[in-house]
């Protein structure tokens, strides 16, 4: 079954960043994201709507095994020319799961003096709540907001915690969950509340 | 739309520009370098500013254009006329009417909203150029967070003027990290960017940088314990509203020294008027 693109590729692209953007500038908010879905249950919408954006000829996207798959690399590669790689520290956005995560592995955190050369992590998640075990601060969030994602996240969550001390190298992540979405950019400051 | 896609940018051009608006966004204050276009403007006429307006532009969207404040200068004009042609979007001049609002060195006196963007045109994004021409050390600079001697340029102003004489383009710490060029905005508007409801964009078309500072995100003037950042303060008040909370122009009106000051802002100034509704 051919996977779906977007209905009208400029406008629908356009709409979906901008909620991105609004994502990533005030993380923590949930996003609903209207796309075709894919097949299977690997990939959900919002994630589909997120590579269909972002990626073109000019991206790298690493993916991780558990996603790997024949049908998803030949619809990344027909509907987004992107180049798919095997080392994560070339990729500029890897597709993840949080356990994932576990593993320590070598993705791009950028340098001191290009900290943008990192990977973004778009993470296919099993809950996405807005309430929940993660207290976040920083910048794009006026108190505190808080993130539901499940005992799943943790590996996922203690890496990206981890983002503060090598600030401003580090890893940005869009947390997407069927057709919902949230982003955690790396300045966000991150608490797990028991 | 006259032969060009929506919003005259080509679709991979947007993609590149919205990723690095992503990475600019996540990194408050640091400046990501883009692939910057030619427009059909030359450099310093806000190339940068439109081309992140052009990428995060849509069809629903409503754009106000100010230069200097105002709507009805030459520049604020053509960039209005240009998105209403290659993209066909709605404009306005009504600042709490708009989603987008591109700038040139102003920030409107009426409060941002939540859900707003201000995109700023800026012509030299990095704040310690004057002070050091290579890119590579600024690069470092910023790196290191090797911020002294910005506070020794200030403090260069106290020694020969007396008070810090930065007047526009005054430097800001952004949650607390990086130090940015605010653009060329009068340091009057620099305590609106602390806490912004609003998402604030920075394209410099020529440099070929974009950055941004999210919402609610501490920005802070750079300043001494004794000598406090301060705004420019008026005894007069707008000879056309009256009103002493705005940045208000000198406005030459004879040769005989006749003057007069009056906002810059010009929506605000109508508006208060009552010539808007």
């Amino acid at each position: 079954m051919p996977w779906p693109t977007l209905n009208d590729p400029v406008h629908d692209s356009q709409r979906l960043f901008r909620q991105l953007l609004t994502a990533m500038s005030e993380p923590g908010t949930l996003h609903t994201l209207e796309v075709p879905s894919p097949p299977g249950d690997d990939i959900g919408p919002a994630l589909w709507g997120v590579l269909l954006t972002l990626c073109d000829l000019d991206t790298r996207v690493w993916l991780a095994p558990a996603l790997d798959g024949p049908a998803l690399q030949e619809a990344l590669v027909f509907h987004t020319g992107c180049r798919l790689t095997a080392d994560p520290a070339e990729a500029d956005f890897a597709l993840v799961t949080p356990g994932v995560l576990a593993e320590p592995i070598a993705f791009a955190l950028g340098s001191d003096e290009y900290p943008d050369r990192s990977t973004t992590l778009l993470v296919a998640l099993d809950t996405l709540e807005p309430a929940g075990e993660w207290y976040l601060t920083g910048p794009g969030i006026a108190l505190q907001r808080q993130l539901g994602l499940g005992v799943a996240a943790a590996p996922l969550m203690a890496r990206l915690a981890a983002n503060r001390g090598s600030f401003p190298c580090g890893l940005d992540a869009i947390l997407t969950c069927g057709a919902r979405l949230a982003a955690l950019p790396r300045s966000t400051r991150i608490e797990e509340v028991a | 739309m006259n032969g060009y896609n929506f919003a005259y940018l080509d679709e991979q051009t947007k993609r590149m520009i919205r990723r690095a608006l992503l990475k600019a966004v996540a990194i408050p204050g640091y400046q990501v370098p883009f692939g910057g276009r030619e427009m059909p403007m030359p450099y310093g006429w806000g190339t940068g500013g439109m081309q992140l307006t052009a990428s995060i532009l849509g069809a629903d969207d409503v754009l106000k254009v100010i230069d200097q404040g105002a709507d009805d200068t030459t520049n604020a004009v053509s960039i209005r006329a240009f998105f209403e042609r290659v993209a066909g979007v709605e404009t306005t001049t009504v600042t709490p009417a708009a989603s987008v609002i591109q700038t040139r060195h102003r920030i409107p006196e009426t409060p941002l909203e939540p859900g707003q963007i201000l995109v700023f045109q800026v012509p030299i994004p990095e704040p310690l150029r004057f002070i050091e021409p290579s890119e590579q050390e600024t690069r470092l600079m910023h790196a290191l967070e090797e911020y002294g001697v910005m506070h020794v340029k200030l403090y260069e102003d106290i020694a020969r003027h007396g008070h810090i004489a930065t007047t526009y383009a005054y430097p800001v710490k952004v949650d607390g990290r990086y130090v940015m060029d605010p653009s060329p905005i009068p340091k009057f508007d620099n305590p609106k960017l602390d806490m912004s409801p609003a998402l604030l964009l920075f394209g410099a078309g020529r440099e070929k940088r974009l950055y941004a500072i999210p919402p609610h995100t501490r920005v802070e003037s750079l300043d001494f314990e004794d000598h406090p950042f301060e705004i420019q303060r008026w005894e007069q008040r707008c000879a056309l509203c009256a009103s002493d909370k705005s940045f208000l122009d000198e406005v030459i009106t004879d040769d005989a020294g006749g003057r007069m000051f009056v906002c810059s802002d010009t929506d605000y100034c109508l508006t208060r008027r009552g010539e808007l509704s």
